[in-house]
């Protein structure tokens, strides 16, 4: 105990001492979820362009244009012809265009059912799901007000009415997310994808610190950390615990921002989250650790972490469920350490789901840190048999 | 300018490391960036239905809602726990309720509404949801509605159903149709691990570069000879071969890549310059490099609509070669932009590669050992 307790001591003073360190532990894992956090302070995007071609130009299709030009998701402006706004919409001047064909109050008038016709920028599925929506919901109210006004003049009253214009309404409930925001659950799935590959590297980069020959000769300072702390496993935990503990203190300051100031809604076990945030970072900081050990070169290590690392983000199933990914991406999903403790902050935060369902992922981080350890001790055990084969002191 | 040519491409193809990240780490990226997406999946969501009235209308409607497009019936529950909990362990993605009463609302002619549960954790999952509930709904809708007309107002069916409803709304997306999210999200994917693997090779290499006392005008050339033979065949190969090879659309003309490939890679080529003269060391460079990654994911305007990110995060963005590239190439390649349409972002792109050419040449002046 006294040995690993030396040897987080030193590491400690080494962090401190070491602006490198300071700057890949705190600094840098701090900035990046600010910079995340102000690209989506904003809120749900408003005022996208939109085009509109108004080919009828009657007082129909002008109150059309109005309703639209209203919508808060829309800042619209007129476009000639249909090529005129699909050039805008190529560009990104445009993020949809509505098309009111010629004729368009006449066949209205006549009841030949006038067609009004949506575009929208589905390669940017974000920004044109969102003015899809707006345009839809202003083109439907349009023709609900027509039809209002077409019934009535067929000598209908009001109440009669409603029963007819939507003899089945759908009552609408967005589960987990009443408000709409995909805010929330980005802001909440940035922090496991930025502290895994932080936390990582750091420990790549501490251990590298102490198992490679110092520029001036001689033994590694791990040798001799071994023998102060009464062994490569207590010298091993006294490197590691320090990078657990800082990065737990990132979750945490992270963590207060999100619940505490933006107010993300935290509906479900905070004990849950905290005994999963312990196992993500220590795992995290086993792939960095067993990185360094199988490569015994910085450079290979690390580049090792970020191959594993650095794709995490898109098996992490935010935007786009795990459960509908080909089995392979799946599997290798299932081995990262951010997936399980992203679906667990989801789950315990945003989506309220019952505790016994978030025992899965608990198991999970589990697993996945017990079976880094087993390797990480594996392979320790074989590089001192090596060193002692070898003759090293 | 050959020697610095001969010492990069040294560089690049003796050094280990370098050589796994500009080649190797490209090649692994190219197939596990995109393999979580490969099949385009999800164009079905499986809902659960919770029919409490279990008349022929409710059964009616939800065969409807199963031969929708986007949505299938995947179980018939009894009761709303069990459909909450089938969303909880996201074994469906919505739920739709059809109340007790359902049959005998709508034969006495009142509204008989129904309710429909989405799952609103994953954006693009609640619009399929949504659309493969409503369109059905809709549709019964107007067609009970045109029958209620024609029997209480004694209407032909032609004017009953004009009123029912009186304009048809048509939506056509464009350039992703079947809204697929490999579509959505490679051709960024594709351009920023380029960027990423290139800014940190390359800055690798200058980090061990051992200075020269050769004009720094002529090793800058030959460095960036060096970097358009190799990229001249690694771009084509990453941005043309691999998404076709995955399936993508390909709707752009190859001139007009070559026109935003050249400034992209002396832009990139030459920030790299920069970052490793900032940052000097290999072990800050290579996490600090892997750190940007997913902000600039973000700050690239693909994915979270560039309309909504603050000006002053978009005006940093726009120093970083691949936030102008990721639009323009997924302009190009999914949606056939043409040459006025890229202009401002070929413009763009020669202005950061002529501004990071200036600071790498302030920057490798002030290292340049002394002469004599």
């Amino acid at each position: 105990m006294r040995g690993i307790a030396h040897v987080a001591r030193r590491e400690l003073s080494l962090i401190a001492g070491h602006p490198a360190l300071i700057w890949l532990t705190l600094i840098l894992p701090l900035l990046l979820l600010a910079v995340l956090a102000a690209v989506f302070l904003r809120g749900i995007p408003t005022d996208l362009p939109f085009a509109v071609v108004d080919l009828d130009r009657t007082e129909t299709s002008r109150s059309l244009s109005r309703m639209l030009e209203a919508t808060p998701e829309l800042t619209t402006h007129p476009a000639l012809s249909l090529s005129e706004a699909s050039d805008d919409i190529r560009a990104g001047r445009a993020r949809g265009a509505v098309l009111i064909a010629q004729g368009f109050e006449r066949d209205l008038l006549d009841r030949r059912r006038p067609e009004i016709v949506l575009f929208y920028d589905n390669q940017h599925m974000t920004a044109g799901a969102i003015a899809a929506r707006g345009a839809r919901g202003a083109i439907n109210s349009f023709i609900g007000g027509a039809q209002m006004g077409m019934l009535r003049g067929q000598g209908m009253d009001t109440t009669g009415v409603a029963a007819l214009v939507q003899p089945v309404p759908m009552q609408i409930h967005p589960l987990f997310n009443p408000a709409f925001s995909y805010i929330d659950f980005l802001l909440s799935a940035v922090v496991p994808a930025v502290v895994q590959i932080m936390a990582a590297a750091a420990v790549t980069y501490a251990l590298a610190l102490d198992f490679a020959r110092p520029a001036t000769g001689g033994a590694p300072p791990m040798l001799a950390l071994s023998r102060q702390a009464g062994g490569v496993l207590p010298a091993m935990l006294g490197k590691l615990i320090p990078y657990t503990l800082i990065f737990l203190v990132v979750i945490g300051l992270a963590d207060l921002v999100l619940f505490g100031v933006l107010e993300v809604p935290l509906r479900g076990s905070v004990a849950l989250l905290l005994i999963g945030a312990v196992l993500f970072v220590i795992a995290a900081a086993l792939i960095g650790g067993l990185a360094y050990l199988l490569m015994r070169d910085f450079g290979l290590a690390i580049s090792g972490v970020a191959m594993m690392l650095a794709p995490a983000f898109g098996y992490m199933g935010i935007g786009f469920p795990r459960e509908a990914m080909p089995a392979l991406a799946r599997w290798w999903s299932d081995l990262l350490p951010g997936t399980w403790y992203l679906q667990l902050r989801i789950d315990q935060t945003l989506r309220a789901t019952p505790r016994d369902l978030s025992l899965t992922p608990l198991l999970a981080l589990l697993a996945i840190t017990a079976g880094l350890a087993v390797l990480v001790l594996v392979r320790l055990a074989l590089m001192q048999r090596r060193a002692l084969d070898g003759g090293a002191p | 300018m050959i020697r610095a040519f001969r010492a990069e491409m040294a560089g690049i193809f003796r050094d280990r490391q370098v050589l796994m990240i500009v080649v190797l780490a490209l090649a692994i990226y190219g197939l596990i960036y995109p393999a979580p997406y490969r099949p385009e999946l999800l164009r079905v969501v499986p809902v659960v239905a919770v029919d409490l009235d279990g008349g022929e209308s409710a059964r009616d409607l939800l065969r409807r809602i199963d031969a929708s497009e986007s949505v299938t019936l995947t179980a018939r529950l009894t009761d709303m726990a069990a459909a909450e909990r089938a969303v909880q362990s996201r074994d469906a993605y919505g739920i739709v309720l059809i109340p007790q009463g359902f049959e005998r609302d709508l034969l006495s002619g009142r509204p008989s509404p129904i309710a429909v549960y989405g799952d609103a954790s994953y954006f693009l999952v609640y619009q399929k949801v949504l659309s493969g509930m409503a369109i059905p709904v809709r549709q019964m809708g107007a067609t009970i509605a045109a029958g209620r007309l024609m029997a209480g107002q004694q209407l032909d069916a032609e004017t009953a159903t004009a009123l029912a409803s009186p304009a048809q709304l048509v939506e056509v997306p464009l350039f992703n149709p079947s809204g697929g999210y490999a579509t959505y999200v490679l051709p960024a994917a594709f351009v920023l691990i380029l960027h990423q693997t290139m800014a940190m090779g390359l800055a690798l290499v200058a980090v061990r570069r051992r200075p020269s006392p050769a004009p720094v005008a002529r090793q800058l050339a030959g460095r960036v000879l060096a970097w358009l033979v190799i990229y001249a065949a690694l771009l084509p190969l990453f941005l043309v071969a691999l998404p076709r090879a995955y399936g993508l659309p390909w709707l752009g003309d190859l001139r007009l890549l070559a026109a935003l490939g050249l400034p992209f890679v002396l832009a990139t080529g030459l920030m790299a310059q920069l970052i490793a003269a900032l940052l000097k060391r290999t072990e800050v460079i290579q996490p600090v490099l892997l750190a940007m990654g997913l902000p600039l994911f973000f700050l690239s305007g693909f994915s979270w609509p560039i309309e909504a990110i603050p000006p002053a995060l978009q005006a940093i963005a726009a120093a970083i070669p691949a936030v102008p590239m990721i639009d323009a190439y997924t302009r190009l390649a999914s949606m056939g932009a043409t040459g006025p349409e890229l202009a401002t972002a070929i413009r763009h792109l020669w202005i950061l590669a002529a501004l990071f050419g200036l600071g790498a040449a302030l920057a490798a002046r002030s290292a340049r050992p002394s002469q004599g």
